[in-house]
């Protein structure tokens, strides 16, 4: 008798201990430890262990580190948030800031950081205000800081200076842009059959258009919304040339390779064999890059019709949970990993980033004999000619991927630009208003709550 | 009910705390699971902060979704595959159970692709079509054929992806047909030798019939799994193929949730995915009563 009440009771606490597990375990109780979750490869694994690891020595606050693979984090993040188990310290993409303020995730670390001491004059502009939002518009320089840059990173242009020295052709200037026509004019000059097998084997470059039409469309005069980020305008002639520019690359003036050509082996892979005249470049890009077998260097990307370059500048940023148990060691954390200077070394000497400080940033473009030689370049865009991601800066992102969806038909001559954007443009303005309406509502419940 | 015995008690307490495991299961992770999913399906919610009740507005939205029709066309047209592979499938396995060289090698080279990671196999398959140095193209050069570019093109994308799921469900078909036909009585079969029955009447009115419970097994069980086909859809083809020809239900139903943190809508989706193929499956009963028979 005894003995089956014994054996009842184990089976009920097995079964009430198994739903117990599962709400077990939060990062953020008192333990007086920081978690900071990040994503990155093996280079920037090092480097930012070895920059907390001098963290804590400095501050005696222990860091515990939860790092993901790139494709894995943004579910890794939604999970432990989902779960209540928020870490302390988390890298937050410009897309998603938004929609983590609105629902109460992240915290506002205005004046924390204003209070550490912190010179944020001396990081860029770009990187700090991509973090700022006023509940309306993200971007814009007065609004609340819910996070500082991790690193900012412009896209320029490449070219393959081996190439056009051997073919003879002037390279091109470093402070002005080449136009539409010249560009294309050198590019023709390099599409070539170099072994004499009667197969092009050398193009002038071979664009994908989601990375690239930015760049063109925006020095063309043309963008993707109004300022207010309510309407889509990319139904304007001026979107419609850029585009089509970019399709008469491969389909009419062929100095690409040819999408099957392209699908068989991407132009990325086509670039660093040495077969592309030009071919943009990240700062994620140099360290591969310098080890390839000729030389490149940076321009500004060719300009449309306003004269100007410009092209987009990607970001990832650092922000703090709202519900983190010691606030004040999170923002240190923050302000270390983004704005300390031994710090950002480590970094920038991993080839995976420029300083995030400008006087750094400034001795760092000015060294001598480095490759690209310009890397100015990298710092133009981030302080004068370089943009968000159109929808790196809205709460949603539906809109946005809807005008790439269907548009392989334009890329293969099948149909022109003007055509297809006129198509596109109420579905993503459709798309729009919804991810708006959804903002503003998920804006009201949370305050409600 | 006898509660006087103590003896009686004692057993009854053994018998709630028993009942007590598979019930509380089942509330803990499937009831509640499916009422959450149901509220959430009502409701504007992107996983993070406070979910706001709307009542039936997502499935209203859904029907105006041209890419979830989209999806739901493409998830149909994988199942195109079912037959064909159910078909293929019996035929080896009455291949197989003949005494020819090699079966056991044979049979265990078709259940490899069962048991092989569906990561590695999306993989190895995504290399295979490549337009220029796949193998399924190299294969087709050498009778002169010029292979398409497989996953690039929206004609040929959803073909790709029917073949390559059909050659790795073959050896899971097989084996079950196989053991339906061993289990045939031989008796059926003299019988109909003594009446003169050829090759073929053998078949279509003895084995046919016979394993007819496993085609049935296999079709619902193979159309539920394919109104779910996700991995191989997400690895092959990440952004949902050319004009998101290859994205199936279950993929658009994915980005929604996940890469536009649009649960509400998601779980909605998903919810009428669950409410199709339970009438499908239903259907599929109806019509296996109807024909089924019984043999004395």
């Amino acid at each position: 008798m005894r003995k089956s009440r014994l054996a009842s009771g184990m089976v009920a606490a097995l079964v009430l201990a198994g739903t117990a597990a599962c709400s077990a375990g939060s990062s953020t109780d008192d333990d007086g430890k920081l978690t900071f979750m990040f994503r990155g490869g093996e280079d920037e694994k090092a480097a930012y262990q070895e920059a907390i690891d001098r963290f804590s020595a400095d501050t005696g606050v222990e860091v515990e580190v939860i790092v993901t693979d790139a494709d894995q984090y943004a579910t890794k993040l939604q999970a432990a948030i989902s779960g209540n188990n928020v870490p302390d310290v988390f890298y937050i993409e410009q897309a998603s800031l938004q929609s983590y303020v609105t629902s109460g995730v992240l915290l506002d670390i205005t004046d924390l950081v204003a209070e550490s001491g912190v010179d944020l004059d001396n990081i860029w502009e770009y990187g700090v205000d991509s973090y700022r939002y006023d509940g309306k518009l993200q971007g814009t320089p007065d609004g609340a800081l819910y996070g500082l840059p991790k690193d900012v990173g412009p896209f320029a242009m490449g070219y393959n200076k081996t190439m056009l020295e051997e073919e003879g052709i002037d390279l091109p200037d470093e402070d002005e842009p080449l136009t539409w026509d010249e560009w294309l004019d050198i590019m023709k000059q390099v599409t070539k059959d170099t072994d004499g097998d009667g197969e092009v084997d050398q193009w002038g470059t071979g664009l994908n258009v989601q990375w690239n039409l930015q760049a063109l469309a925006w020095s063309n005069g043309a963008d993707w919304t109004n300022a207010d980020k309510t309407e889509v305008t990319v139904d304007t002639p001026e979107m419609a040339e850029a585009l089509q520019y970019i399709a008469d690359m491969t389909t009419v003036e062929e100095v690409t390779p040819s999408s099957e050509q392209q699908a068989t082996l991407d132009t990325y892979q086509r670039w660093m064999e040495g077969e592309l005249a030009f071919f943009p470049v990240g700062p994620w890009d140099v360290s591969v890059y310098n080890e390839l077998d000729f030389e490149y260097d940076l321009i500004p990307y060719p300009a449309g019709a306003t004269g100007e370059p410009a092209t987009w500048i990607g970001s990832l940023g650092i922000g703090v949970s709202a519900t983190t148990a010691m606030p004040e060691e999170a923002v240190e954390l923050v302000t270390y990993l983004s704005a300390d200077e031994t710090a950002q070394q480590t970094l920038v000497d991993a080839g995976i980033q420029v300083p995030n400080l400008k006087d750094m940033a400034a001795e760092w473009a000015a060294e001598e004999g480095t490759s690209p030689a310009n890397r100015q370049e990298f710092l133009d865009i981030v302080e004068d000619y370089g943009r968000p991601m159109p929808a790196a800066v809205t709460y949603g992102a539906a809109w946005y991927d809807e005008m790439w969806t269907n548009i392989q038909p334009v890329l293969d001559g099948k149909q022109t630009a003007a055509e297809y954007l006129a198509e596109v443009q109420p579905r993503m303005q459709q798309l729009l208003d919804e991810s708006n309406m959804q903002a503003e509502q998920a804006a009201a419940a949370n305050a409600s709550e | 009910m006898a509660r006087s015995s103590r003896l009686h008690q004692a057993e009854h307490r053994w018998a709630l705390a028993f009942v007590a495991a598979p019930v509380l299961g089942y509330v803990l992770f499937t009831a509640y699971p499916v009422g959450f999913a149901l509220y959430t399906s009502m409701t504007q919610w992107n996983g993070l902060g406070a979910m706001r009740f709307i009542g039936l507005d997502n499935y209203v939205r859904l029907f105006g979704d041209q890419y979830f029709w989209q999806s739901m066309g493409n998830t149909v047209f994988y199942m195109i595959g079912i037959p064909i592979g159910l078909a293929l499938s019996l035929a080896l396995a009455i291949g197989m159970n003949r005494a020819i060289p090699l079966r056991s090698m044979l049979r265990t080279v078709y259940y490899v692709p069962v048991i092989s990671s569906l990561a590695a196999i999306a993989i190895l398959w995504q290399w295979a079509y490549n337009g220029d140095f796949g193998l399924v193209n190299q294969f087709l050069a050498w009778f002169g054929i010029e292979g398409p570019n497989w996953l690039a093109s929206t004609a040929w994308a959803k073909p790709a992806i029917v073949i390559m799921l059909i050659w790795k469900g073959l050896g899971y078909s097989m084996i079950l047909y196989l053991a339906a036909i061993q289990s045939v009585p031989r008796s059926l079969y003299e019988a109909a030798e003594l009446d003169g029955a050829n090759g073929w009447q053998k078949f279509r009115t003895i084995t046919l019939p016979m394993v007819r419970p496993v085609t049935f097994f296999l079709v619902v069980t193979q159309v539920i799994a394919g109104s779910q086909i996700f991995t191989e859809i997400n690895i092959m083809t990440p952004t949902g193929g050319p004009e998101y020809s290859t994205a199936s239900s279950v993929f658009h139903i994915w980005r929604q949730a996940f890469r536009y943190q649009d649960m509400g809508y998601g779980t909605a989706m998903a919810i009428m995915l669950g409410i199709l193929i339970l009438i499908i499956t239903l259907v599929q009963f109806r019509l296996n009563q109807r024909n089924s028979f019984v043999l004395d």
